[in-house]
């Protein structure tokens, strides 16, 4: 089966969503797929990447929550891709998984409705869809092994897709959250965030700066 | 301080559509926006506002100023068009980094305490599924901003939504 992963992060590298796809790429050749990686970070669709999406058995977006939605960027390659689809015989079933900053994976469900929406009008199957809470975690340099620490329930989640994908399985969303603490979590991000501005030669209190 | 964003063109006769809103502050596609790059500069290099200087840059702070929002946006999937989006992209300086729990669920902390009533107005040929999830939408980012969402209406085309937002 010929598989597309795409990387919606506009992040050159680093991104949780990058990470995501790496950790699912070893899963779906387990499966003897094929699959391909393309990074979408900006806002036009590329006329080969578009040639390749259209022949393949099934696409799996990931991308970051941004407000409430999908990014900007990945929401106009979506429009151009909709109306190359349009055009086509295809049988291809999606999948997307969602990473938010959040701790709550379902703060992602507008977002993987919206994908839904976008498949009824591009005409092709929606699978189903990943929230991931607390999607942070994956972020930056992060070298934590899937199906380990925080990463178990993400790592059964992933297992889940590729058989999902194999035998071309249509499910409920699922909502997921990293395996740790939410008070941890919210600690983390702050520490994370005092050390981002003072490394950028700020003071932690200028991070509440009122313009 | 009253703010529209619209994706209205010259040609959908954009200033009909809010003259009636009088003396407002609008944000509309002049073609040069540059998207969200996903670096968070706008709360860990230059909190409040977005590293990118363009025309959006300040988005953060100008809504810090006021009271109400109109958004005026073509019903793309049930969410924003990428215009609009784009907007709402560049736009999170408004909110602190920093995270607190309301209502059980993980949102940003408050960075201004001023209030604002949201109000949404959709375009464009929409399924009912569509609809659900633009109104899910709305609530949810009224929610994260900590505004008052105070309608969500929908219309076939630019004529319907004249008069849908006061």
């Amino acid at each position: 089966m010929k598989i597309t992963l795409i990387n919606g992060s506009p992040k050159p590298s680093q991104s949780a969503s990058g990470r995501i796809l790496q950790f699912l790429q070893p899963l779906l050749e387990s499966e003897r797929h094929e699959n391909t990686l393309h990074a979408w970070r900006g806002p036009d669709l590329d006329s080969q990447d578009a040639l390749d999406l259209c022949e393949c058995d099934a696409l799996i977006f990931a991308f970051p929550l941004y407000v409430d939605g999908i990014p900007s960027h990945l929401l106009n390659c979506l429009m151009q891709l909709e109306e190359r689809l349009a055009h086509i015989e295809k049988d291809i079933k999606v999948y997307a998984i969602v990473n938010c900053g959040f701790y709550e994976g379902h703060q992602a469900r507008w977002a993987l409705a919206m994908m839904e929406n976008w498949c009824h009008r591009a005409q092709v199957q929606w699978g189903y869809g990943i929230g991931l809470g607390a999607g942070g975690i994956l972020a930056g340099d992060n070298a934590i092994p899937l199906d380990v620490g925080p990463n178990r329930n993400l790592g059964q989640a992933l297992r889940k897709l590729a058989h999902s994908v194999t035998n071309r399985v249509s499910d409920q969303n699922l909502f997921i959250t990293a395996n740790f603490p939410k008070l941890l979590y919210k600690l983390g991000g702050e520490m994370g965030w005092r050390k981002n501005a003072r490394a950028n030669g700020l003071r932690a209190r200028d991070l509440s700066m009122k313009r | 301080m009253r703010v529209v964003i619209h994706d209205l063109k010259d040609e959908d006769s954009a200033g009909k559509v809010i003259e009636h809103l009088g003396d407002v502050h609008v944000i509309a596609d002049d073609g040069t926006i540059h998207r969200c790059l996903g670096c968070f500069g706008c709360w860990t290099k230059t909190p409040g506002v977005c590293v990118i200087r363009d025309a959006y840059g300040d988005m953060g702070a100008l809504f810090s100023k006021c009271s109400e929002v109109f958004i005026i946006s073509k019903c793309c999937y049930g969410g924003f068009s990428p215009f609009v989006k784009n907007v709402l992209d560049r736009s999170i300086s408004y909110v602190h980094p920093y995270f607190v729990n309301k209502d059980g669920e993980m949102h940003h902390k408050r960075r201004y305490k001023n209030h604002v009533r949201l109000q949404v107005s959709f375009y464009g040929e929409t399924t009912e599924q569509e609809r659900e999830t633009a109104k899910g939408v709305a609530q949810s980012i009224a929610t994260n901003l900590w505004w008052d969402l105070a309608g969500v209406s929908f219309g076939d085309d630019i004529a319907d939504i004249r008069g849908a937002i006061s």
